[in-house]
């Protein structure tokens, strides 16, 4: 990832509850929100804000949750302001995934009807989604979900109209001009493309999950 | 070694302290006491360290216990306690000797109650807490007839200070539930705003510890349509909107992120006691400010 300054949009402060604040980059998810979250996300954590106990990139915002017996929404928001006037460096440490994914079949019970509603064929449809590298968005929903994105417009789906009670974890999930890899079985109405092994959570490891918001995965084809 | 063994048991008996919280980033959500006051009162009623809980809901527990003595703490709404067949005072704290058998069954109100003991119930604590969040499988499970417990000599790093945010009574529960507004507030209309905050919801049976939902007899959001969202983090507290006009307030083991619109946020200080009251009870909700919420929070650490 290229290592420089950017401008940050300035972005709307909002309270969630009394013990969190929420920064808002966009009201949808793009790329630029994107970048300015994981830089913010990353000058937050630098910066060490006092009072603050957790810092969580979602797709379009970033959670800081404070202890209201150190510091307030009021004190905290014009701690925000500060930081986010200054040019940000974007963040250097973001690592690269290589994630193989078994298409299709059994692991990707919905790769035809996917690939068939953007008008492709499979394989099309294989070599366009692992075309280039992808950003992790966020983690969320579930232990060690992630979301990867963005897709180009032309590999943008809605999600499916039922939802399966239960797939396994290593799904590989399609909608919504992303990509997106369970860690734990769970419900859901994304396109289930295929299954991979890589195990992005483990609760005993420090950190627990593998990817973090900002790094950027490649797929592979696992034959 | 002590070991309890359980004899009978409710929906939802699990194993909870204080929870995970600083794990959202990594899609976990910080589970622990719904009743984090009572959580408290159970350990006072203790001594000066006490381990982990088992919560049960509102239709108790039965166990039986067996090792040398060991102190035990009872507390959390309003519970029938008998030990070895005698009555015993809710909440209040009992020696336990081999072979004494607890039994713990539905009082007048409240949905939550605790056990503490001066041991460490023995299950793995993962990300540094022992609470069992059932729906995503971390930390322990949900205890059903025939289960036992280990229990072991406390860690020595457990922390000595015990502290109870707030006791309250049944009265307590009929006062407003105080919420600030949410991320969401301004998408509904001010008339939806002013309904929400003009009429009782009602608990219902459809409560678990991911959330509670609510019956909107007076159909105050059944109009208000509001198209999907970006999800964002959630908190517990958070009063979220379903698409057909539920409203779902979520509790401790709530997902870590959602879609839904969120009107307003239940106050920290008010959480313990929303927590405990009962399925066809009605609920009133009151905005606060900021201040107001922070100010409740300190003096019920006092």
């Amino acid at each position: 990832m290229t290592v420089g300054t950017r401008d940050l949009p300035m972005p709307r402060l909002m309270p969630l509850g009394d013990c969190a604040l929420l920064v808002r980059f966009s009201e949808r998810i793009e790329e630029a929100a994107t970048l300015a979250i994981v830089a913010f996300a990353d000058a937050a954590a630098r910066a060490g804000l006092p009072g603050v106990v957790d810092i969580v990139p979602n797709l379009a915002s970033v959670l800081l949750r404070y202890d209201p017996e150190k510091t307030g929404f009021a004190e905290l928001s014009a701690e925000v302001r500060l930081l986010v006037s200054r040019p940000m460096r974007s963040p250097c440490e973001s690592a690269h995934h290589s994630v193989a994914i078994r298409f299709g079949g059994e692991a990707g019970p919905d790769l035809d009807d996917a690939a068939q509603a953007l008008g492709m064929n499979r394989e099309a449809f294989i070599a366009q989604h692992n075309r280039r590298p992808l950003r992790v968005l966020a983690t969320g929903f579930a232990p060690g979900f992630v979301y990867c994105g963005l897709h180009g417009d032309d590999m943008k789906l809605p999600r499916r109209s039922a939802v399966r009670d239960r797939v396994p974890a290593g799904s590989v999930l399609f909608a919504a001009g992303q990509t997106a890899i369970t860690s734990t079985p769970l419900p859901t109405g994304w396109h289930v493309i295929g299954h991979t092994e890589f195990a992005n959570f483990d609760a005993s490891k420090c950190p627990p999950t593998r990817m973090r918001a900002g790094d950027t995965v490649s797929f592979e084809v696992l034959p | 070694m002590s070991v309890i063994t359980v004899l009978r048991a409710g929906p939802l008996v699990t194993v909870q302290d204080m929870g995970r919280p600083g794990q959202l980033a990594y899609g976990v959500s910080a589970s622990g006491a719904l009743d984090k006051g009572a959580y408290g009162l159970a350990g006072a009623f203790v001594g000066a360290r006490s381990g982990a809980a088992l919560e049960f809901s509102s239709l108790g527990l039965s166990f039986r216990y067996s090792g040398e003595d060991c102190r035990i703490g009872f507390a959390g709404g309003d519970f029938v306690l008998s030990m070895n067949g005698m009555p015993q005072p809710w909440p209040s704290s009992a020696m336990l000797s081999d072979g004494d058998v607890a039994e713990i069954a539905t009082g007048r109100w409240g949905n939550y109650g605790y056990v503490r003991f001066d041991r460490e119930i023995d299950c793995v604590s993962v990300m540094g807490s022992r609470s069992t969040n059932a729906v995503v499988g971390l930390g322990g499970r949900v205890l059903k007839e025939g289960d036992t417990l280990s229990l072991i000599p406390l860690d020595p790093q457990t922390p000595d200070a015990v502290r109870i945010d707030q006791a309250f009574g049944p009265e307590e529960l009929l006062a407003p539930i105080r919420v600030v507004w949410s991320i969401h507030a301004d998408l509904f209309s001010q008339t939806v705003k002013s309904a929400f905050i003009e009429t009782d919801f009602q608990i219902t049976a459809r409560m678990d510890r991911m959330g509670v939902r609510l019956k909107d007899g007076q159909g105050v959001f059944r109009n208000a349509k509001i198209l999907s969202l970006v999800s964002d983090s959630v908190v517990p507290g958070d009063i979220q909107i379903l698409g057909d006009g539920t409203p779902i307030v979520l509790l401790r083991d709530h997902q870590p992120t959602g879609g839904y619109p969120r009107i307003a946020t239940i106050i920290s200080a008010d959480l313990d006691r929303f927590a405990q009251i009962r399925p066809g009870k009605a609920v009133r909700f009151k905005p606060v400010t900021l201040e107001t919420a922070y100010t409740a929070l300190r003096a019920g650490r006092r």
